[in-house]
């Protein structure tokens, strides 16, 4: 087993709307797990992710979200509620791959601008990403009343974030470690 | 339990890889309903990854 190669856990900003304000939240997320021992992290954002919306699934997978999955060892979904539900951008975009995910741990942030802090949408996206063989961990992120939490530069404003993620981080690694070593070296058989 | 086949080798490092899930693929069998597991439904995907670089590789098993 090569226990040296960092743990990859790229995080998918979930929405293509103009304002999003779910942005801010996915910079603060990928530059506070960067800053944990033995992590990489690359930001996925689905604007930049052109899929085709004549077909839909595997057929039109983006070659460079594929690799970037393939290579990771957790998933961070930053995903705002829209109408009590998820993005169709990004279930979009998630249905274009499946061997990709099996076995790996996901982690989300919910985003609203209400008080509840995305907890509908990630209700919502525990079915479709079990579905998807990934392994979601029992830490979330709620973000609630975004536009109060971050100013217009996406300065984080409530510090008690930093906390809370941190919690989130700590499970999501040790899940992503604990299914590393699952997928290399248990055999199903 | 699932059938023993061959083993599969990390194209990149030559090594063994280890076979740690089985996953039905509900949409693949659309293009190629021939290889649609009667008993499940899908496209019987084993999964397989390598100890050492951790690459991983699925193969069709039906």
């Amino acid at each position: 087993m090569n226990d040296s190669r960092p743990i990859f856990i790229p995080v998918i900003l979930g929405t293509p709307r103009q304002g999003r304000m779910s942005e801010h939240v996915a910079n603060f997320v990928v530059d506070e797990v960067a800053k944990q021992d033995g992590v990489e992290t690359e930001l996925i954002d689905v604007r930049k992710v052109l899929l085709a919306t004549d077909n839909a699934g595997q057929d039109i997978k983006d070659s460079q979200f594929s690799d970037t999955v393939n290579r990771a060892d957790a998933l961070i979904l930053v995903a705002p509620e829209y109408n009590h539900g998820y993005p169709g951008v990004l279930k979009h975009l998630l249905d274009t791959n499946l061997k990709e995910y099996i076995h790996k741990a996901v982690g989300i942030c919910g985003v609203s601008a209400g008080p509840f802090g995305g907890t509908r949408v990630i209700q919502n996206l525990l079915p479709v990403l079990r579905e998807l063989g990934l392994v979601c961990i029992f830490w979330d992120g709620n973000f609630s009343t975004v536009q109060k939490t971050f100013d217009g530069s996406g300065k984080l404003l409530e510090q008690a974030y930093i906390r809370r993620l941190d919690k989130f981080f700590k499970e999501l690694i040790w899940m992503a470690k604990v299914l590393r070593n699952g997928r290399e070296n248990v055999s199903l058989t | 339990m699932p059938e023993q086949r061959k083993k599969m080798k990390c194209s990149e490092c030559g090594v063994e890889m280890n076979y740690h899930a089985d996953k039905l693929d509900f949409t693949a069998g659309l293009e190629d309903p021939s290889a649609i597991d009667p008993d499940f439904g899908g496209i019987m995907e084993e999964c397989h990854a390598c100890p050492e670089c951790g690459k991983t590789v699925t193969r069709r098993v039906t």
